[in-house]
């Protein structure tokens, strides 16, 4: 009851988000069906669940746990993770790289016996990450980063612009960017649109260099709200700095005691968990009310402040979807969660090594279901990257490229336009020129594409016309 | 006829005159019955009270009331007085700035040169004492008259109005650039005139210019220096609109006058914040949608507009139309006195092929090039630069070439020979525009630029552009190798076409000569510093630029500069902290992308940058020794003399605490035993290097320092209850070591199995440390607290080290009882800590109390040592924690206590006595109550 009651309270307070110029602001939190909420207790399978995955373990690879009842629901066998390498595709696929050897393996969701594949990389995979929309999967392997495209499995890109090994990985909820975290201190903003681009000619470009660290940085959220993100990073320089996505700008910049070795978000961004590497989860307020007279006497110790309870370092953190609970792994083999509110260690799950993952997430729909199938099944990833031209043209692949509203340019658009701007300009020059009867064929031609354009065009208006002033 | 005259007679009736009759009294007679009387104007003999006066008595109302006089000479006069007054009350100025400067504005274009003159004295002396804020409503007005003058169809006035322009060009310079479109036009229209006739000559006209140079030959001054003189002007002021222009952030590349040395600000305010104030509240985070952490208070937006709506010709200079129509205009124009000056020039070639020019000439040109280049930076954005730079080339390449680089380097004629001829006549004029020579060097390089600029980047012409850039590419690289001495600006000027050059030849062999040459002016002994951090800059931003362009990553010049930076810093020391730390910012950099070369470098020199004692860390501020310890992260392999060096650094107490920690942290993450790796990275130092580092930074003294120690004669001798000689640090030096010793311990726990992890330390004790006799109090508080910290309770400890340690704590007690007595304040947090050690361990490691309380003999303490044992006791049995641990040793216990109430057999019983027998009894009946507690403990035994 107690629980419901607080995440009622909390919609309320996501929706309406007060924004700096006093006035309310709708939309930026993000909203959680109450419903389900309701009944999240009650169902058979949990609305949200724990994923967590350590170095150590034997005889699985990673467990899913409740997070109400912390019982362990499901655990996939076959190797170890590495850190920040698991991820969950679709819905349908768990992914994680192999600890320490260069593939990556793949369960479904509800077969947690059997591994589906693996897809073998060119050297260890050091992060890995799935876009939201489950159209693609990049990876870090040594200083490069791999993008694949899911549905035909193809390897679109390798990006070689870090200078050291990749550390992070992350999309933003909107897929339409994604950003890389490296030792080389260094944080890129990608836009996937231009580095999916089949232009050969040049490399692609990262639209932002987020170069303000000073020492490798370790870990690496992305908010919400697509292209508006804000952006954090850990590192081990001591800092944790919030960037703006769309412009690059650090708009916040936090200096800490000890090195800070994970950080999050929670979804209305009020907050900032930095997991520290003494074993400290420090909790930064980013919307602090300004000090009225009143709070001042009630000294907010530095225990308010800090979760308490990890001896080692804070690798992985991760806030549940209503803001209310805390997940943080670390390298002393336990896994916790924790009351927001109260910063109080709720449960305590214990892992055989160092967490390498552990992350709240929604629990995938199939998950439960054992007699489920993948909706599409997954094709063998390729090592390689292909040559654009040979192999598209032998096999009559598809190429399928990010949705419409992401796609601001495409290469057939833009060979198309090439076509078009060159025949424009052939005219002109042969007119300049003088080539008679040659120009006056084209001429021809050309005024009876625009005849047939014009008939195409009349007749979608009056399609249209038809279908508008239809009485309904 | 007869009608008027009759009419007229009438008009001049003569009037009859009767003797006897009164005379009738006449129409203008004066009427004398009026007495007179003296009237006082006391007001006129007063001085005017309203105001402060001139010498002469006039006030600020007559002064200026005097201005619209029509003699020159008074007006003249008040201009004076004015001057005069205003330099006496300062507070007439903010009363009356209004009025002051519309009437002084209006005279400016007044037909008496003196007048002129004082009346921009006036304006100047105005000036200098109101900041631009508060001229800023009346400037419009004082523009207005400005253009009034320049546009006077009197020479005089013109050339004067110059004077005033120069007044606002220094006081007012953003005002001016504010609102160019005007101004621009003047000053068009003072060397040139718009050919209105009609299409004849328009025909004749390729290119359809409207404008041509004017020749006025009425003026006073050739018109070659007239319009050297309205050419520097508009220098000037297009140098104004430059600089007043709100640059953007990001464009670190191509801004000419930021280029190096400018620093990144961006239009969101970043909040920088730390921890602790943000634990105690002390400051509040806002992140703002959009904007950042801090909401802009100022709003840019204005009801009325910028400038009022008759003003149309090439408003704001905002887009790349207007300038570029702007330039269109002025460019033919420039060429024109390009070609004139030149050819007024006779050709003379000096033996080395330079050009001599005479310094009337060489300044013209100068200042045609120099406003060139300003009409390229007038744009507002980066990437109309490029677009602004590629429409030069199209229309006026050839023209350039033609003209500029025909007689490419230039040089100054020998003035010595040829002035004699000329000079006499020339020498008076001069003396009307004072400009200063320009030296043939600043011509050329100003020229480099200009043509550099123009060259372009694709491959498509390179041959062509190849051709015209190899005299500047010699010339440059001649200059900037041949140790010629240049100033600053020269230089900043120079390192910006090599910069350009660079990324636009694209050629690896060119890349090589160019920057060679700025290698060998960058090695020149005795440069300043300002000189230095630029060529510094240059260097670390050409390197930052490398990824996409092999021909710089691979140059073999930037690999040595590179490699040379480590050795720069550890011989520059501490005597310049700036450019050290810029230094190492370019080294951060380098070795934040895995240079070799320059870790290669770095770890040469690392024993000699890190040494503890004249080490560059030690010697530098805070901030740089915080960049050093991050730099150690990136180095491949460090050595064990270097970790003696940093173990050295940690326990020198000359760097801070924290910084210490954070270096311990640093090398704990670059250890196998870290625990954070991804991917393939190497540890760079061995485990028992790392090891051997923790022990000896937990020890907190070197080996020489221990064994010099053991002879020193401060220590406190040993006695029966201190069994150790303890050498008491100073308080400073106790608290650094206090601190460095949590965060080795803290390293030490996490670096795996405690057990393991203890033996090491117990050995360590065992082999280095039990045989001492004199120890410092730092470190036995710190051994203790280790111990305590790290001691599992699987693992039993040896017996000489729990003998070592049960002696340390013994005599650290000892002194606390000590401390406890003379200094009670300043000490406090030494006595926490080590009382907090103690009791720790003592709790921790069970067989350390029994030792403790064997080694107390009561029988071989004399009479002052009684009372302190049973102040220490006393201490433990006060202690709570301890209870079950003292319970445990009863025994000893009980027998402590009946040797001391033997042995202390004063007539009366002490106090301290009583309070112990007290203490003892209290904890003795609470233990037998909780008996079968204690039994367990026991059995530990």
């Amino acid at each position: 009851m107690n629980r419901t009651r607080r995440s009622g309270s909390y919609i309320s307070q996501s929706t309406l988000r007060l924004s700096p110029e006093g006035t309310y602001e709708a939309g930026r939190g993000i909203l959680v069906p109450r419903a389900l909420c309701l009944f999240g207790g009650k169902m058979a399978a949990p609305l949200e669940v724990i994923v967590s995955s350590d170095s150590g373990s034997q005889l699985w690879n990673c467990t899913v746990f409740d997070p109400l009842s912390g019982s362990s629901l499901l655990s996939f066998r076959g190797g170890n993770s590495a850190a920040r390498s698991l991820t969950v595709l679709r819905g349908e696929f768990l992914l994680s790289a192999q600890l320490g050897k260069n593939f990556i393996n793949v369960w479904e969701i509800q077969r947690k016996d059997q591994l589906q594949q693996k897809i073998v990389c060119p050297g260890v995979v050091t992060c890995l990450t799935a876009s939201p929309d489950g159209y693609f999967l990049a990876a870090g392997v040594a200083e490069a980063i791999y993008l694949w495209e899911v549905c035909t499995g193809k390897l679109l890109s390798v990006l070689s612009r870090h200078y050291q090994d990749v550390t992070c990985l992350k999309f933003t909820d909107d897929s339409s960017h994604f950003v890389s975290a490296g030792k080389d201190n260094l944080a890129l903003v990608w836009n996937l649109c231009s580095v999916v681009q089949m232009d050969l000619s040049h490399a692609p470009e990262p639209r932002h260099i987020l170069s303000r660290h000073s020492l490798p940085i370790t870990d690496l959220h992305c908010g919400l709200m697509g292209t508006q993100a804000r952006i954090a990073t850990a590192s081990l320089d001591q800092t944790v700095k919030v960037w703006e996505l769309s412009s690059g700008e650090l708009l916040l910049s936090v200096l800490f005691d000890v090195e800070i070795m994970s950080v999050t978000f929670d979804p209305c961004e009020y907050f900032l968990f930095c997991g520290g590497s003494d074993g400290n989860i420090f909790q930064v307020s980013l919307c602090s009310q300004s000090l009225s007279r009143e709070k001042s006497f009630q000294s907010e110790g530095e225990g308010n402040q800090v979760f308490k309870g990890h001896r080692n370092l804070v690798t992985c953190l991760s806030v549940s979807m209503d803001g209310t609970l805390l997940l943080s792994g670390s390298h002393d083999e336990s896994v916790r969660l924790w009351d927001i509110q109260s910063k109080q260690s709720i449960r305590c799950l214990a892992h055989k090594g160092p967490v390498t993952n552990a992350v709240i997430m929604p629990a995938p729909a199939n998950m439960f279901l054992p007699d489920s199938r993948p909706a599409i099944p997954l094709p063998r990833f390729s090592r390689h990257l292909q040559s654009a031209e040979g192999e598209a043209g032998d096999n009559g692949d598809v190429c399928v490229r990010p949705g419409l509203h992401a796609q601001d340019e495409e290469e057939t658009h833009l060979q198309r336009a090439e076509r078009l701007y060159s025949l424009m300009t052939a005219i002109t020059d042969k007119a300049v020129f003088g080539e008679g009867e040659n120009t006056k064929v084209r001429i021809a031609e050309l005024e009876e594409e625009v005849q047939t354009l014009k008939k195409v065009n009349k007749d979608l208006y009056e399609f249209s016309t038809q279908l508008l002033t239809k009485p309904t | 006829m007869k009608a008027k005259k009759k009419k007229r007679q009438d008009d001049f009736q003569k009037v009859k005159l009767k003797v006897g009759k009164k005379k009738p009294r006449a129409d203008n007679a004066t009427n004398t019955n009026f007495r007179t009387r003296g009237i006082n104007l006391s007001e006129q003999l007063k001085r005017d009270t309203s105001g402060p006066t001139t010498h002469r008595h006039l006030g600020i109302n007559d002064l200026l009331s005097q201005l619209h006089h029509y003699n020159a000479n008074v007006k003249h006069g008040a201009l004076l007085g004015l001057r005069e007054l205003l330099s006496i009350s300062p507070s007439l100025l903010e009363q009356h700035l209004s009025r002051l400067l519309s009437e002084v504005a209006a005279v400016l274009t007044d037909k008496d040169g003196n007048v002129r003159v004082a009346a921009t004295r006036v304006l100047r002396f105005i000036a200098q004492s109101v900041p631009a804020e508060r001229v800023a409503p009346f400037f419009p007005l004082l523009s207005a008259h400005l253009s009034c003058a320049m546009t006077h169809i009197e020479a005089p006035i013109q050339e004067d109005a110059m004077n005033v322009l120069d007044v606002f060009l220094e006081y007012y310079p953003s005002l001016l650039a504010a609102r160019p479109g005007v101004l621009l036009t003047n000053f068009l229209e003072m060397i040139s005139h718009r050919q209105t006739s009609g299409g004849g000559k328009k025909a004749q006209d390729p290119k359809g210019r409207i404008w041509a140079l004017s020749v006025n030959p009425d003026r006073t001054v050739t018109s070659q220096q007239w319009r050297l003189s309205v050419l520097l002007r508009l220098g000037r002021f297009l140098q104004a609109v430059v600089e007043e222009r709100p640059t953007e952030e990001g464009d670190m590349s191509v801004r000419a006058e930021g280029v190096f040395g400018s620093s990144r600000e961006g239009l969101v305010k970043t909040l920088y914040l730390n921890w602790e104030e943000l634990v105690y509240s002390k400051v509040g985070v806002k992140l703002y949608e959009n904007s950042g952490a801090k909401p802009s208070p100022q709003s840019t937006f204005r009801l009325r507009p910028e400038v009022g709506p008759e003003a149309t010709v090439s408003e704001g200079l905002d887009s790349v139309e207007t300038v570029q129509g702007f330039a269109a205009t002025l460019v033919p124009l420039l060429l024109e006195v390009w070609v004139e000056a030149s050819a007024s020039d006779c050709n003379w070639k000096s033996t080395d092929g330079a050009h001599l020019l005479s310094p009337d000439t060489m300044s013209v040109m100068f200042q045609v090039l120099s406003i060139l280049q300003l009409l390229r930076k007038l744009t507002p954005h980066q990437e109309n630069e490029d677009a602004l730079d590629a429409w030069f080339r199209k229309e006026y390449l050839a023209d350039f070439k033609q003209h500029f680089m025909k007689n490419f380097p230039y040089g100054a004629r020998d003035a010595s020979k040829h002035k004699k001829k000329v000079d006499h006549k020339r020498s008076k004029l001069n003396t009307a525009i004072p400009i200063q020579t320009v030296e043939p060097l600043a011509l050329n390089i100003t020229l480099c630029q200009v043509m550099v600029s123009l060259s372009q980047k694709q491959g498509l012409d390179l041959e062509a552009d190849g051709e015209w850039l190899t005299p500047l590419r010699t010339f440059v690289q001649d200059t900037l190798g041949g140790g010629v001495k240049l100033s600053y600006r020269q230089l900043h000027l120079l390192l910006g076409t090599v910069w350009k050059m660079v990324f636009t030849q694209r050629s690896r062999a060119l890349t090589e000569d160019l920057l060679a040459a700025v290698y060998i002016y960058y090695k020149q002994r005795n440069l300043p510093l300002q000189t230095r951090s630029l060529l510094l800059s240059f260097y670390s931003k050409l390197y930052l630029q490398e990824q996409g362009h092999t021909h710089i990553a691979r140059s073999k010049v930037l690999c040595r500069w590179l490699a040379s930076l480590p050795v720069q810093l550890a011989q520059l020391g501490y005597r310049n902290p700036t450019l050290s730390s810029q230094l190492i910012n370019s080294i951060h950099a380098a070795a934040s992308r895995g240079n070799k070369d320059l870790l290669n470098s770095l770890q040469t020199h690392a024993c000699r940058l890190y040494d503890p004692q004249d080490g560059v860390v030690v010697l530098l501020p805070a901030e740089s020794q915080q960049r050093m310890m991050q730099l150690l992260y990136f180095l491949p392999k460090i050595s064990q003399p270097l970790l003696a060096h940093l173990s050295g650094c940690c326990t020198a107490g000359r760097i801070s605490a924290s910084l210490a920690g954070s270096l311990i942290r640093i090398l704990h993450f670059r250890s196998s035993l870290g625990g954070w790796s991804v991917g393939g990275q190497e540890a760079a130092l061995q485990d028992v290097d790392y090891i051997s580092f923790l022990f000896s930074t937990l020890t907190g003294f070197s080996s020489e320092n221990l064994a010099t120690l053991q002879e020193d004669e401060s220590a406190l001798p040993s006695t029966p209850l201190s069994p150790l000689c303890l050498y008491p640090t100073p308080l400073e030096q106790f608290t650094h070591h206090w601190d460095v010793v949590e965060e080795v311990c803290h390293c030490l726990e996490t670096v795996g199995s405690k057990s393991q992890c203890f033996d090491i330390l117990q050995n360590g004790i065992c082999k280095y440390l039990t045989k001492l006799d004199v120890v410092p109090d730092s470190m036995a508080t710190g051994l203790l607290r280790a111990v305590s910290r790290l001691l599992d309770l699987s693992v039993l400890p040896v017996e000489p080290v729990v003998r070592f340690l049960s002696h340390c704590l013994l005599s650290l007690l000892a002194l606390l009882l000590a401390l406890q007595q003379e200094a009670p304040t300043e000490t406090n947090h030494k006595r926490e800590a080590i009382w907090g050690a103690c009791v720790t361990a003592l709790s921790s490691v069970p067989r350390l109390l029994r030792i403790v309380l064997q080694l107390m003999r009561v029988g071989d303490l004399n009479e002052e040592e009684l009372p302190q044992l049973g102040q220490i006791l006393l201490m433990l049995l006060q202690h709570t924690p301890l209870h079950n641990q003292l319970l445990a040793n009863a025994a000893v216990l009980q027998e402590i206590i009946q040797n001391l109430t033997r042995y202390s057999r004063g007539a009366t019983r002490e106090q301290w006595l009583t309070d112990l027998l007290y203490c003892y009894s209290v904890t003795v009946a609470h233990g037998s109550s909780a008996h079968r507690g204690s039994l367990g403990l026991r059995d530990m035994y």
